[in-house]
């Protein structure tokens, strides 16, 4: 088997006396789009926010390309550039225009050129179709233009993997179309994908393996055909049963 | 028509106003200068402080870090809130003196003009920390987060992001401190400063005229800072976020 580029080993996160995850092992390669799934509250967030850095895991390591992530400011920084980050609230540069919210993190992390860097820009805003607004400030936009704009923004960092908490969750019914046709887009064209979704028919129909959390745990990790046919744990037959029928 | 600045026998209040104008222009407009000079330099300078000690007191460190790194950074935070502290908590005109005569018996020259601005800036640096701090704290984490998750330093997700918002939202609170500085330089009169308090002193001493000579330099004040304000209004409607943004028509695809 390749090389994971992402090995998760024993992760566990408490925030106090609360156990928020348990002992999680979970392999990224490359190509895979995996969907981790859950109720709320279930931990796939703090998984995410724990891969990405954003918190620190109580126990448990994080291996990138077998190299494990270390603590010191500056290897959390090299780390981050390559793993991207989506965010269910979006979090795009207020006080920037679209276009240099794509070009900030390029040229100040990456220390790109100003026409390389405004080139990538172009590039993945053409391909998210937020590129005629290049001059909007975010507050000017609709939440679903907002995600993709942020997506394009996460792209131009060229990172192996991109991971996405919740990206419509903050949506208009009517925009949540948008941004997962950009998702499956982006699915097709190999790469790399985490994504904490509620969006089911997504995970069933683009991810390459769908994750189960509950309560901490990972119930259970197999490829959507046989999880959402033929889920092995009772927990995860309830909860699919609870979603479908809704 | 009468020319009310040819009064040389003044027989009310208002003409003693006139005549003292008149006479002592020189010192008005010197004491005035002054005042702008000092409240200028130290507001400038004090932001500047406020900013850098507004930034260290949010510094955080990571687990990570070396031991250096986290010893040093506990070091400037407690240096930081123990500068705050103390000059937030007793009055400026104190402090003036503290610092005047304190350099003085330590054995240094200091002119009082040095002396006021050296105040003026950590009197506003103190303030000014508090501002930004808070300012910073108004920011949505998640701001921070979008940066960072990104791979840019906390240094520079400060620099990039959260300063320029902070800023706008502490736009207002910066012309406030300004006009402030502006009317607490006449504390600055206690250390001999020329300013324009220090003038109307000795313009009212000259003719025993105290009642008209501070309403001389009230008039110069209020004009001072209402023309200020009107100005720093006009920037901040300036700065403030158009609802238009054109459209990248080169872009749009379909037709």
């Amino acid at each position: 088997m390749d090389e994971a580029i992402l090995n998760i080993q024993d992760l566990g996160k408490s925030f106090g006396d609360h156990e928020v995850l348990r002992k999680i092992d979970l392999e990224v390669h490359e190509g895979e789009i995996i969907c981790i799934v859950g109720s709320s509250g279930s931990g796939k967030s703090t998984l995410l926010r724990c891969i990405n850095r954003l918190e620190h895991q109580t126990t448990g390591k994080v291996f990138f390309h077998g190299h494990e992530v270390g603590d010191a400011q500056r290897d959390v920084n090299e780390y981050r550039a390559k793993v991207g980050m989506v965010f269910q609230s979006f979090n795009l540069f207020n006080n920037l225009t679209v276009l240099e919210n794509c070009m900030l993190c390029t040229r100040k992390v990456l220390h790109l050129s100003k026409e390389e860097a405004f080139g990538r820009a172009i590039e993945h805003l053409k391909e998210v179709g937020m590129a005629p607004f290049i001059n909007a400030k975010p507050s000017q936009l609709s939440g679903g233009q907002k995600q993709r704009v942020a997506i394009a923004r996460s792209l131009c960092m060229n990172p192996e993997v991109l991971l996405f908490d919740e990206p419509t969750s903050a949506l208009d019914p009517e925009m949540v179309g948008e941004v997962l046709g950009v998702m499956k887009q982006l699915a097709s064209t190999g790469l790399t994908m985490v994504v904490v979704t509620h969006e089911m028919a997504f995970a069933r129909d683009v991810s390459t393996r769908t994750v189960f959390m509950d309560r901490g745990y990972v119930v259970e990790d197999a490829p959507p055909s046989e999880l959402f046919t033929n889920p092995k744990s009772p927990r995860t037959r309830e909860f699919l049963s609870r979603y479908l029928a809704a | 028509m009468l020319n009310l600045f040819e009064i040389t026998d003044p027989q009310n209040s208002i003409e003693w106003m006139l005549f003292l104008t008149r006479k002592y222009l020189g010192m008005f407009i010197e004491g005035t200068g002054l005042t702008l000079y000092i409240a200028t330099i130290g507001t400038l300078l004090g932001f500047v402080l406020g900013y850098v000690v507004g930034i260290i007191q949010d510094l955080g460190s990571s687990t990570g870090d070396p031991l250096v790194k986290r010893v040093a950074i506990r070091l400037a935070k407690l240096v930081a809130t123990l500068y705050v502290e103390a000059f937030r908590d007793t009055p400026m005109i104190v402090q003036a003196m503290i610092i005047y005569y304190g350099v003085r018996q330590a054995g240094f020259e200091m002119t009082p003009v040095v002396a006021g601005i050296v105040v003026t800036v950590l009197n506003t640096g103190a303030y000014m920390a508090e501002t930004v701090r808070g300012g910073i704290g108004s920011i949505d984490a998640g701001q921070r987060e979008g940066a960072l998750s990104m791979g840019m330093s906390p240094m520079k997700t400060m620099l990039y992001v959260v300063l320029p918002q902070a800023f706008q939202n502490v736009m207002p609170e910066m012309a406030n401190t300004f006009l402030t500085n502006l009317k607490m330089t006449s504390v600055l009169n206690v250390i001999a400063v020329q300013e324009l308090f220090m003038a109307a002193k000795t313009v009212g001493g000259n003719y025993y005229k105290y009642f008209e000579s501070y309403l001389v330099i009230a008039v110069i004040y209020f004009v001072l800072c209402f023309a200020f304000n009107q100005v720093f209004l006009l920037v901040e409607r300036h700065m403030r976020d158009t609802d238009d943004y054109a459209l990248a028509v080169e872009y749009l695809e379909g037709d």
